[in-house]
């Protein structure tokens, strides 16, 4: 069986794009969020794992990071996503769920990046 | 002809299923109440400050008010022949508890002690835990123990932690006391950090901490339940797991068990089916709320089956023995569960007809395997 080949689907014009953009988009029959946040570029499918929550439309935060306990250590601004239902924290550069310790859980992450003036994406 | 002589086998098979000797099991029993009867048998283990709060009768301090409407405190049959408080002659547990039931361990929690954990005053708690520990020593673990079947928790007074500890590394190394025991009715959950000094000293000398209810809705405790004041003792004793269950949750999400990954808590007496409801309430809760808990590296129930161990009585009875043996499963009772009888309490399992129905393997981890490897027995 052959591998679907990823296309490229263009997001918008780099200049119209700043951080703190994002833009949901029906790629294929799936719905894709692409972010630009301060620490760069992501694509993320619009369905959280766990009740299929329009994930995109969530928060994006940092987080606290694993620590001692009473320690408090802020940290991955810019790369947490929380679920607009439940609050699940979700790694935009890596899919993966901050909750499940196991490291199993994850949505979709896709490849998002400016070529010449565009953004695209490739899905 | 035939059905006469297939009828005769059938007699004498079941005869023979009759004589072969039902299997026996060693048990490890979690929670064994020795009685002191006069309570100024502590005065030579008290400082003499403290001697004139202590009467044959008790030590003092505020009762919850709860009545109980029905019977006594104890079995009716566990009444000394020789006269005296239940649970106070030695020779009379053994023939009833530990020769009729074949108790390789009795872990003694004390009898009526307990309380002592909400006396305002905690130097005087920390005195009375001191010279029970002393009287338990002296009597039940030495003079009564030549074949070493007694085990015994050590008190400690709750209310002060430093003294706690000090105490620990005063009587902690005993070769017969196996872990530190306290009422369940702190008034504080035990995940707040006014408890680390215990666990520290605890877990230094390899320790459990168990806690046992009974003192709920006396003197600084504050009310009984999570509700407020209930009226009835039977709504007094139904409730008494809502402690428990505060106590476990705070003690996973103030990362306890992150900061002394040795300790284990026993919480004695305080009810089974609750604790799959805590793991699969607090599991879900954690997903979305982990950002107040970044110290847990695993799921809340990963600790929860890790550290914590709950004793059998008074087990639930559903309906069922299928969901009997369900609840075992969903508690993962391989893990966390190990018997107790609470003998000689007026709700004592009998140990053997409690656990009829459990699968062999299951039956000897809760009757002996959990506890043996819990306290290195």
């Amino acid at each position: 069986m052959a591998v679907a080949r990823k296309r490229r689907y263009v997001v918008a014009p780099a200049g119209d794009f700043p951080p703190g953009s994002r833009r949901i988009m029906r790629v294929d029959g799936r719905e894709i969020g692409v972010f630009h946040t301060p620490v760069g570029l992501f694509a993320v499918r619009n369905s959280c794992p766990h009740q299929a929550a329009p994930l995109c439309q969530g928060q994006v935060t940092g987080t606290l990071l694993p620590s001692a306990p009473g320690e408090y250590c802020w940290g991955l601004d810019g790369r947490i996503l929380r679920c607009p239902w439940h609050g699940w924290e979700f790694d935009l550069a890596t899919g993966r769920g901050l909750y499940d310790p196991t490291g199993r859980e994850r949505v979709a992450t896709y490849e998002v990046r400016v070529e010449g003036d565009v953004v695209v994406l490739f899905a | 002809m035939v059905a006469i002589a297939a009828r005769a086998a059938a007699e004498q098979a079941g005869e023979r299923r009759e004589r072969r000797a039902a299997p026996q099991y060693e048990l490890i029993d979690c929670d064994v109440h020795q009685s002191i009867g006069d309570y100024t048998q502590l005065h030579p283990y008290l400082p003499v400050q403290w001697r004139r709060y202590v009467s044959k009768s008790g030590f003092g301090g505020a009762t919850s008010g709860i009545l109980r409407g029905a019977g006594s405190l104890y079995r009716q049959d566990a009444r000394p022949p020789g006269g005296g408080e239940p649970g106070s002659d030695p020779a009379w547990l053994r023939q009833q508890l530990i020769e009729r039931y074949h108790v390789r361990y009795a872990i003694l929690n004390g009898g009526n002690i307990l309380g002592l954990g909400t006396l305002p005053d905690a130097d005087y708690a920390s005195a009375l835990a001191s010279a029970y520990n002393d009287w338990t020593i002296a009597t039940w673990l030495t003079e009564h123990n030549a074949d070493g079947r007694f085990k015994a928790a050590m008190l400690v007074a709750p209310q002060d932690p430093q003294g706690a500890a000090r105490e620990i590394d005063r009587v902690g190394d005993h070769p017969h006391i196996v872990q530190v025991l306290f009422t369940t009715a702190t008034g504080i959950p035990l995940g707040h950090r006014w408890f680390h000094p215990i666990y520290e000293a605890a877990e230094r000398h390899g320790l459990p901490v168990a806690v046992h209810p009974g003192a709920e809705g006396r003197a600084i405790a504050g009310q009984p339940t999570a509700a407020g004041w209930i009226s009835k003792y039977i709504e007094w004793h139904t409730c008494l797991p809502q402690t428990a269950m505060t106590h476990a949750v705070s003690l996973v999400c103030q990362g306890v068990f992150e900061k002394f990954p040795r300790l284990k808590v026993v919480l004695v007496e305080c009810g089974q089916s609750w604790l799959a409801h805590v793991m699969w309430r607090l599991d879900k809760n954690y997903k979305a709320l982990r950002v107040e808990v970044p110290w847990l590296k695993r799921l809340p129930s990963e600790y929860l089956k890790e550290h914590i161990r709950l004793t059998t009585q008074p087990i639930e009875e559903p309906p069922s023995r299928e969901q009997f043996l369900q609840m075992l499963e969903m508690i993962d009772a391989r893990r966390t569960l190990m018997l107790s009888t609470d003998y000689p309490h007026w709700d004592f399992d009998d140990p053997i007809a409690a656990f009829k129905h459990v699968p062999e393997d299951m039956k000897r981890r809760i009757y002996y395997q959990n506890a043996a490897e819990l306290y290195g027995l």
